[in-house]
């Protein structure tokens, strides 16, 4: 009952149930939770150290020692891919996590902010967006030099503004919904309008966008590693493994196919898992799909 | 007179979490041709269910358990999907509360009309047709209206329209869901103006469904009052507002605010809420609420037709 | 009587929105208005009347372009201003469930005019249940979220909210619409209570006569944003001296089937804000209308003891009007 008369729960009562009666929003949060579990238990479950050489056993096949094989320098391939996974989970959730952040505060400034300011921060948001990711992402790896964090740097700033512009249409019509209304005549400030009115009620898209970003980054940071400028060799990024394994594709066909499945599952995992919180979270999505 | 479309103990539910929805309940409806039918209740009473079931737009979900809808003697909700499809529209027409979300908003009046009447017949179709069906419904200046776009119309404008396009349908029965509710008095009355001059020179029947009253008394010939998925009491409109029968329909005339004297200061008000359809009792739905309940009330309710016309479910009214 | 809420030849206009255009479309057109401590006074009008756009302007949420507003003699028109009297006075929206924030409790909702206005709430819990009970609902229904409510509870949570802290001055904007007869009959029933236990003033913004008629003292009618009319009710709706408050309530449907109108109240619709007719803007639809009705516009003068209207023709009523006074003293 406090609870009740207290509770400004932003979230809607059985959101989880709802999702894991959604079979493959479910299926979505298993693979997502397996990789989050992966990454975070690295250190204790990987058999081997993913950078220890052994030279004398390149490009060995899978094995009862080897469950994946070895790349080219004897390296054991399936500590490498669930090292591989804390790399890169940190990376896609960080600069995910920072961009969505930066997304909400700007696009509710803009939202319900002052008109000229507005003006100004759309400006912005469309400038951004208007510079081909790719290219500004060279460039920016080219003047910053390769790296972890020149990685993230980049991400935050290709993918901030398309969060900002949805958090702004959101919140520029909620700003002239009957219960905003109702608040300021009630006499509530813009902080309480905004914290306690608008972002319960602009997050859930945003949520969902998130999720069904984290893949594209951790594409594109393989992407980006394959083409030797995200994360430097040794470390065990999926890019870089898949970028060594092409090289010896003839030799070892299995480096690249056991670095293509984690990438695939991953994807899959976020992008299930996107689409069943839409359902759940977003009512007017309620029998947008069929069957 | 007979009936041009009837409904025949007509029950349908709607499967919900934690039970079965009894939408209605052993429903019998007739119209005949000329007539105005009127058909009464509050949020939750079945009557939109009713008017699906009437032109067979129920939703998907819904379960007609027994009954028929019969137009013309054939069984409605038992044709095959493409019989169905044609016998609506031509034989059954709707016009609905909002007619706004009844219209394409990027095409004009004059496309969306042609539409509508080129489906049965290529000739009716024709600009000239579609102007005189405007004017004929009170549109000042028809030629221009049809090269219009729906939001350049006020509310009233558009529901004649709305009226127009099923009218052009030459449909034998028409239906109104909720037709004046979303207009001011003034349009209000002139939208009842014309659905009376209809009946006259339209060669069917018409349904209104409203929960206002004072709709009901200046259009209709017949009315039927519905509670909890049933019809509780039916008859001729001005023996039924003068001399009510059924508790509801009683409670239900006495507390419309624009019969109660106000010097008196407060209005009646029916205590208690609509029961819940998904645990309907086997007596009266209605005696939780009634002032003249009895133990009686919990077993079944017999019907009584206390004059010509009438008909009547309580256990109160009997001789 | 002391006067709570005072208007004087507000106007409001919007602008048109051209690219660059500074042209601007009036909507509220030097209303004046009065509402005494403990009075209930309906504003009428159809839509486009401006009726809404008033009850927003005497709330701050729509800036005036003219004219002055107070609240128990304390000016209204800085943002600081409007801030203090959102404690004395307070709107309930026409649609009652949009105007609830969705993801919030009704136990919080209820309890929220106390934590924006930093008012003490040592025991949310009670507080609510009390606010709940004032408007007849159970204490289980706090944990409820809005979409899970009814219109009538939705309606009353409005009402409890806008009454949490006391104020003085209530406007509820068409506070019957969308709810069955039978749920109207309460929530009309709740505000005349609370009006008679509170002392409450009451703006009742709405387009349903019966409505005015029940809980209305004064009723003021307004035509594309000018006040045509404003009198005591009774007095108007039994001799109403415009002939636009004549066909509003003669348009109104009788719910008697023996008392059928046989022809039309008035024709025609009511005329875009952005093609306003020349002289009265009623002319067009009256069926008064003589030619010096479209050339000259009439001005608001009195036709009896606190009576006003807009029309040139409003005289003959005035003298009708005096001799039934006469009569009744």
């Amino acid at each position: 009952m406090s609870s009740a008369v207290d509770g400004a729960n932003p979230v809607r009562r059985g959101i989880g149930r709802a999702l894991v009666a959604d079979r493959m929003g479910l299926a979505g949060l298993v693979l997502v939770v397996a990789f989050l579990m992966m990454a975070l238990l690295a250190p204790w479950i990987a058999p081997y150290d993913p950078i220890a050489l052994d030279v004398k056993a390149r490009f060995q096949p899978p094995s009862a020692q080897h469950w994946a094989g070895t790349d080219h320098l004897g390296r054991d391939l399936l500590s490498r891919i669930i090292w591989g996974a804390r790399l890169a989970l940190g990376i896609a959730m960080t600069s995910i996590g920072i961009a969505g952040a930066i997304g909400l505060i700007l696009g509710l400034i803009a939202g319900h902010g002052p008109r000229w300011l507005d003006g100004i921060l759309v400006l912005i948001f469309d400038s951004m967006s208007s510079l081909p990711m790719i290219f500004f992402a060279l460039a920016v790896i080219t003047v910053l030099g390769p790296g972890t964090a020149t990685l993230i740097f980049v991400i935050v700033l290709v993918s901030f503004p398309a969060y900002a512009r949805l958090i702004r249409t959101q919140t520029l019509a909620l700003t002239q919904a009957d219960y905003i209304l109702a608040e300021r005549a009630m006499g509530a400030g813009s902080a309480r309008i905004i914290l306690i009115h608008l972002l319960p009620n602009v997050i859930g898209p945003l949520v969902i966008l998130i999720c069904m970003d984290i893949p594209v980054v951790i594409m594109l940071e393989a992407g980006l590693s394959y083409l030797n400028l995200g994360v430097k060799p040794p470390s065990p990024s999926w890019g870089n493994i898949l970028s060594e394994g092409y090289n010896a594709l003839r030799q070892a066909p299995h480096v690249v196919l056991v670095a293509g499945v984690p990438l695939v599952l991953a994807t899959l995992g976020f992008t299930f898992l996107g689409e069943g919180l839409r359902d759940v979270l977003d009512p007017r999505g309620a029998g947008r799909r069929w069957g | 007179m007979t009936a041009i479309i009837s409904v025949e103990n007509l029950s349908i539910s709607y499967r919900v979490p934690g039970g079965n929805l009894r939408a209605l309940r052993d429903v019998s409806l007739s119209v005949a041709r000329g007539e105005v039918l009127g058909i009464m209740g509050e949020s939750g009473c079945g009557k939109s269910t009713l008017a699906a079931a009437m032109i067979n737009l129920l939703p998907t979900g819904a379960r007609i358990s027994a009954g028929a809808v019969r137009l013309a003697g054939t069984d409605m909700l038992r044709l095959s999907p493409e019989d169905q499809r044609r016998l609506r529209g031509r034989s059954v027409a709707m016009v609905f509360q909002d007619p706004m979300t009844a219209f394409n908003p990027v095409l004009t009046i004059g496309r969306q009309l042609a539409d509508f009447a080129g489906a049965h017949d290529p000739a009716r179709a024709a600009p000239a047709a579609l102007a005189a069906m405007l004017g004929r419904v009170g549109i000042p200046d028809p030629q221009r209206c049809l090269d219009r776009y729906p939001h350049e119309l006020s509310g009233g404008m558009r529901q004649r329209v709305a009226i127009a396009a099923a009218l052009l349908m030459q449909p034998d029965v028409l239906i109104a869901d909720e037709p004046t509710t979303a207009l001011d008095v003034t349009m209000e009355a002139q939208i009842i103006h014309l659905l009376r001059d209809l009946r006259s020179s339209f060669d069917g029947a018409i349904v209104i469904v409203t929960h206002h009253l004072g709709v009901i008394a200046e259009l209709c010939d017949r009315v039927a009052v519905m509670y909890a998925g049933q019809v509780v009491e039916e008859g001729p409109v001005d023996s039924l507002f003068h001399d009510p029968r059924h508790p509801y329909t009683r409670a239900l005339l006495a507390c419309d605010p624009a019969v109660v004297d106000p010097a008196s200061g407060r209005l009646p008000a029916i205590g208690g809420r609509i029961p819940d359809l998904t645990a309907l009792p086997e007596g009266c739905a209605f005696a939780p609420r009634c002032g003249m309940a009895q133990p009686a009330c919990a077993s079944p309710v017999p019907r009584h037709h206390p004059g010509p016309g009438r008909s009547v479910l309580c256990h109160g009214a009997g001789p | 009587m002391k006067t709570v809420l005072d208007l004087r030849d507000v106007s409001v206009d919007l602008p048109l929105g051209g690219f660059l255009s500074r042209a601007r479309l009036p909507i509220l057109l030097d209303v004046s208005l009065g509402i005494a401590a403990g009075e209930s006074v309906a504003l009428v009008g159809e839509s486009g009347s401006g009726k809404t756009t008033l009850a927003r302007a005497v709330m701050g949420l729509q800036p005036i372009s003219r004219g002055t507003m107070s609240l128990d003699d304390q000016p209204l028109s800085t943002a600081a201003d409007f801030t203090r009297m959102r404690r004395q006075a307070a709107m309930m929206f026409q649609d009652a469930t949009a105007s609830l924030s969705p993801r919030l409790t009704v136990g919080y909702l209820i309890t929220e005019p106390f934590r924006i206005h930093g008012q003490p709430l040592a025991d949310p819990e009670t507080t609510a249940r009390d606010l709940l009970a004032m408007v007849g609902l159970p204490p289980a229904i706090a944990g409820r979220y809005p979409h899970e409510l009814s219109g009538g509870q939705a309606r009353r949570i409005g009402v409890a909210r806008a009454l949490a802290l006391k104020p003085r001055l209530l406007i509820a904007d068409e506070p019957t619409a969308g709810l069955d007869v039978s749920v109207q009959a309460e929530v009309l029933n709740l505000l005349s209570d609370l009006r008679r236990d509170m002392g409450l003033a009451y703006l009742i913004i709405t387009h349903n006569l019966a409505l005015v008629r029940h809980v209305a003292d004064r009723v003021v009618v307004l035509y594309l944003g000018r006040v045509v009319e404003q009198g005591p009710t009774a007095q108007v709706f039994a001799k109403p001296a415009h002939p636009y408050t004549a066909s509003l309530i003669a348009a109104e449907p009788k719910p008697d089937p023996r008392q059928r109108r046989a022809d039309l109240a008035i024709r025609g619709e009511v005329p875009s804000v952005l093609r306003r007719p020349s002289g009265c803007e009623f002319h067009a639809r009256c069926p008064l209308a003589r030619d010096l009705c479209r050339r000259v516009a009439p001005a608001l003068a009195s036709t009896g003891p606190g009576r006003m209207a807009r029309c040139h023709f409003a005289v003959t009523t005035q003298q009708e009007q005096g001799e039934e006074h006469a009569v009744e003293n």
